[in-house]
């Protein structure tokens, strides 16, 4: 009998497959850009600073940013509606079949992006293929305390439930996936399901908000398929068929 | 600690097993005195992979929003927020989540010191004993009214203690101050209450149950009052309502991160707030055909228009506004309030809420709620007090000056000379956590605990409907040799002996804590106890003790609008061509600086991070010749800075402006020497409440021929040269 080495397989769009399963709602109209998930993100995943100049030149870690941008002259200047940018998850993700080394892959079980940091080598092919410019990349040695002497205390804060990542390797949001395989766990154990809302990603846990919903968009129950039923939703460059698991509420006086 | 009894017999007492999700913090008056240490021998009720929760109260500012902060094998993790807390109801903002980088900062003071000079870096160690000695004879062999406290805003147990121990020996009361108190006008905004209403309170504003917010300078989605509750309340009032979107117009001249979120963002020359409000006023009367009450009765539209900047068109849409919407709320505050006629706008702005009838209605107006242990709102001292205070130090009336929680070398503004009064004090005694400003200029450091180490409670000043008491508690063991400066003091009591130890007869801070905590028994609320053991211990596991009814207290409008208001247009100082917005870092605060990931947390309207920047309109720095990133030199009458230029597309052509929260002389490796401090240009003018006027400037820019690049989250082309501070 051969035995089953249960490898990830790359399968045709089946209809259950595009419902997905974790999903992601934005409301830009109550965000307030005040940046805690930024915060609690980094906090969460072990996500290293990089100082002033690393991060002038665009070497900052953030697995969510905030984006914001300017419209018309002073007096009738607006600032578009806040917009956090993580990983959208996507269902047909451009950075994966661009990996060599198969360390940009598709979670069949949980429907997301994964990244494998110990299969990267540091191709950045990912990164220059992902039109959301979501993954971060370790240019120097960030984590390691023997040369970032400012780390010996600091590390004590480290999330033992997420890998510290090493110069060369990729990295972008996860949807905290550590959370998801506690809650998972716990169920499990407790012979249930996963209820609606009892997977809180770092980010929507912190905003005081409440402008980030998330769950299991295959169950249209759950809140976070009801959010998205809206006039409001969009999903961020939809026209390159990338299926994101991320919906945008318009932010604006849009109704 | 006489009664100490590890974490595993405690727990094995109790028979509660490892926590998984639940908030644990020990059920019995025995785990109060649990020792949290780093298990490096693990003891058997953990696994791997399993946290404990202990509820908290963060000390980043002093709104006290609660935390659960999910520890590891002895070690802080995560914050979190406590999901019951009535302040934030279990979220949190950067600020809070970057307290870990406080706690486990690489630049703490590790032991108490004495300092070899003034000024110097480092100095002898020396053990507790002898520190508790130091304390105890400076209370005891100066003269009563020659001791001075000088705190921060949080936390309050310290300050009670530090108040009932001045009272014990004679010395005038401690005096509070911290620069958030100053920028976000609390004074003012106190003194308006006052004079507006007849009571004494902090207003509150609730902006969840309005659906027209008109903000008049507030900044309430940053740093002003009670930031996470108000964001929360922001969130519900714009989209939390059936069928209606809740509208949010703000007059600033400056846009801010809450500006950012405006429905309408109207620019408006800084001090025309007032005159405005009233103009605003008198269009909704005389739109609606009502006689004109006095209130509006002065104001001239057509002079207002002039003067403001904001057109009538403007003034008429905003005035029709309040037809529109049923629940229209006003609220004044942030840098409006900072100017030579503050107090007039916080009123102007309380009269337009008495048009709009909401006093002490769902989205209205009302006084913050008594604090459970019902003594008065102790606001931080104004401007012309700490003025007060430094004249007295001057004057040589203070020999020994105790400083917590505060940095008053930094906060306080450069001219009002708290630095060169330093010397006139024979001796400072600092408890900084921190190596600040402050600490470097006192002769010996007795550092504190970090606030996730220690004891304590916090008098919630507003932000909840309810009377709450949040409380803290230690989640890990200290990190360095740190001692409670509430147990020093304690110490330092009973070792002076006489009136002051038999005053003290607490063991500890935590007797002391349960001797405050005493009143509450009985009492309905959250949860109710009989006896004190009982309650302190819920009162651990839950973070706090709050009341579950709304006890915020209407204001009485009896008279609000047949007063006359003036609008005087604000007086500024110099002869520059610039308004001058001084604003507070919305992700920094004013202690942000010495925690890395808040410096690489980009500022959400400009998304530079690591600095300081002055904001020019582009069409203004285009006829200057100012590029962005070119060094300017600002100067007004009592000060310059040097410092990168943003050319920022949303401030008036006649304004310029700079966030506050760097410019550190001192502070750790991550705050030292970083970026530039706006409070260098103010000047020692007060507006009628007392509080600092500190945006009743103009400004002078000079170029300087020098360019400093500002890392900045937003693409710019062509990034090189950076230095590396």
């Amino acid at each position: 009998m051969a035995t089953d080495l249960q490898l990830p397989v790359f399968t045709n769009n089946s209809e259950n497959e595009l419902a997905g399963r974790w999903g992601m709602v934005i409301d830009q109209d109550i965000c307030t850009g005040c940046q805690a998930c930024v915060a609690a993100c980094a906090m969460e995943n072990n996500i290293p600073f990089v100082g002033e100049a690393d991060a002038g030149y665009g070497r900052t870690m953030h697995w969510i940013r905030i984006e914001r941008f300017w419209q018309g002259t002073f007096p009738e200047v607006k600032m578009t509606p806040y917009q956090p940018v993580l990983c959208q998850q996507c269902h047909k993700a451009p950075c994966e079949p661009v990996c060599p080394v198969f360390a940009s892959v598709h979670s069949v079980s949980e429907d997301i992006n994964l990244q494998v940091y110990n299969r990267c080598v540091g191709t950045r092919y990912c990164a220059n293929n992902c039109p959301y410019q979501v993954r971060v990349f370790n240019w120097r040695d960030y984590t390691d305390a023997r040369q970032r002497p400012e780390l010996v205390t600091l590390q004590n804060q480290l999330n033992p439930d997420v890998t510290v990542r090493r110069r060369g390797v990729m990295e972008k949001c996860t949807f905290c996936i550590q959370r998801i395989r506690h809650v998972e766990d716990t169920a499990q154990s407790e012979g249930r399901d996963v209820r609606d809302g009892e997977v809180v990603p770092a980010c929507a846990q912190a905003c005081p908000a409440d402008a980030i919903v998330f769950g299991r968009v295959d169950d249209p129950t759950s809140k976070v398929s009801k959010a998205a039923i809206t006039s409001r939703g969009s999903h961020m460059l939809e026209e390159l068929g990338t299926l994101p698991r991320v919906t945008y509420l318009a932010g604006g006086s849009a109704q | 600690m006489s009664q100490q009894i590890s974490r595993r017999d405690f727990l094995k007492l109790a028979g509660v097993g490892a926590a998984t999700t639940a908030v644990l913090t020990g059920c019995g008056p025995a785990s109060r005195y649990v020792t949290r240490a780093p298990y490096i021998k693990m003891p058997e009720y953990t696994y791997n992979g399993l946290s404990t929760f202990y509820a908290t109260t963060c000390r980043e500012c002093s709104a006290g929003c609660g935390l659960v902060i999910r520890t590891m094998q002895g070690r802080a993790i995560k914050v979190e927020g406590n999901p019951d807390h009535p302040v934030n109801l279990g979220k949190t903002c950067a600020r809070g989540q970057a307290t870990l980088h406080g706690l486990y900062n690489p630049d703490r003071i590790t032991d108490p010191i004495q300092r070899v000079a003034r000024g110097s870096e480092g100095g002898t160690k020396m053990d507790w004993d002898a520190a508790i000695g130091i304390v105890a004879d400076a209370l005891s062999k100066n003269k009563p009214d020659e001791i001075a406290f000088l705190v921060g805003m949080a936390p309050d147990h310290l300050f009670d203690l530090v108040a009932d121990l001045a009272k014990t020996i004679g010395a005038p009361a401690p005096v509070r101050y911290g620069a958030l108190g100053m920028f976000e006008a609390r004074t003012t905004l106190v003194k308006a209450a006052e004079e507006t209403f007849g009571q004494t309170g902090l207003p509150f504003f609730d902006i969840g149950g309005a659906d027209l917010v008109i903000s008049f300078g507030a900044n309430f989605l940053e740093t002003w009052l009670s930031p996470v509750a108000q964001t929360r309340e922001f969130s519900k009032m714009r989209r939390g309502q059936k069928n209606k979107r809740g509208y949010l117009v703000q007059f600033e001249s400056r846009m801010s991160q809450t500006g950012a979120k405006a429905d309408e963002w109207i620019p408006i020359t800084p001090g025309t707030e007032a005159m405005v409000a009233l103009a605003i006023g008198r269009l909704i009367v005389e739109a609606r055909g009502l006689a004109l009450p006095p209130a509006f009765a002065n104001v001239d539209v057509n002079g207002v228009v002039e003067a403001s900047g904001v057109t009538l068109d403007a003034l008429n849409r905003v005035a029709g506004l309040f037809s529109l919407y049923d629940r229209p709320l006003v609220i004044p505050g942030g840098g409006a309030l900072g100017l030579s006629n503050g107090l007039q706008t916080a009123e102007a702005a309380l009269a337009l809420n008495a048009l709009a009838g909401n006093f002490g209605k769902d989205g209205g107006v009302f006084i913050s709620p008594t604090n459970p242990l019902a003594d008065q709102y102790h606001r931080p001292a104004s401007g012309r007090e700490m003025q007060d205070f430094i004249q007295r130090m001057v004057d040589g009336k203070i020999k020994v000056l105790f400083v917590h929680g505060v940095n008053p070398l930094f906060e306080l503004p450069k001219k009002l000379g708290f630095g060169g009064a330093t010397k006139y004090v024979p001796q400072i005694i600092s408890f900084a956590t921190f190596p600040d400003e402050t600490a470097m200029e006192a002769d010996y450091v007795f550092p504190d605990h970090h606030g996730l180490e220690s004891w304590g409670y916090q008098k919630i000043a507003t932000g909840s409907a309810s009377s709450v008491l949040s409380g803290a508690q230690p989640v890990i063991v200290p990190f360095f040799n740190t001692k409670s400066t509430v147990d020093v003091l304690l110490a330092a009591a009973q070792k002076a002996g006489g009136a002051l130890a038999s005053a003290f007869p607490f063991k500890d801070e935590v007797e002391f804590m349960d001797s405050k905590l005493a009143s509450l028994l009985n009492v309905d609320g959250f949860f109710s106890a009989p006896e004190i053991n009982t309650f302190a211990a819920y009162f651990q596991q839950y973070g706090g003790w709050w009341k579950t009814t709304d006890n915020r207290i209407a204001p009485s409008s009896a008279d609000v609008l047949n007063r006359s208001f003036k609008a005087d247009a604000a007086q500024f100082d110099g002869q520059g061509d610039f308004f001058f917005v001084p604003f507070v870092s919305p992700i920094l605060g004013e202690a942000g600086a010495n925690k890395p990931w808040l410096q690489e947390v980009p500022d959400p309207t400009t998304t530079i991070m690591w600095n300081t920047w002055v904001e020019i309109n582009p069409a203004t720095a285009d006829k200057l010749g100012i590029e962005d990133n070119d060094v300017v030199r600002v100067v007004s009458d009592y000060g310059e800075v040097e410092v990168s230029v943003y050319k920022y597309p949303a401030i008036r052509p006649d304004t310029i402006a700079m966030p506050f929260g760097q410019g550190h002389t001192a502070y750790g490796q991550f705050a030292q020497g970083r970026g530039a401090n706006p409070a260098d240009l103010f000047g020692p003018s007060v507006n009628e409440a007392g509080d600092l006027a500190f945006g009743s400037l103009k400004v002078r820019i000079e170029k300087t021929n020098k360019k400093r690049q500002l890392s900045r989250l937003e693409g710019v082309l062509g990034v090189y040269g950076f230095d590396s501070k």
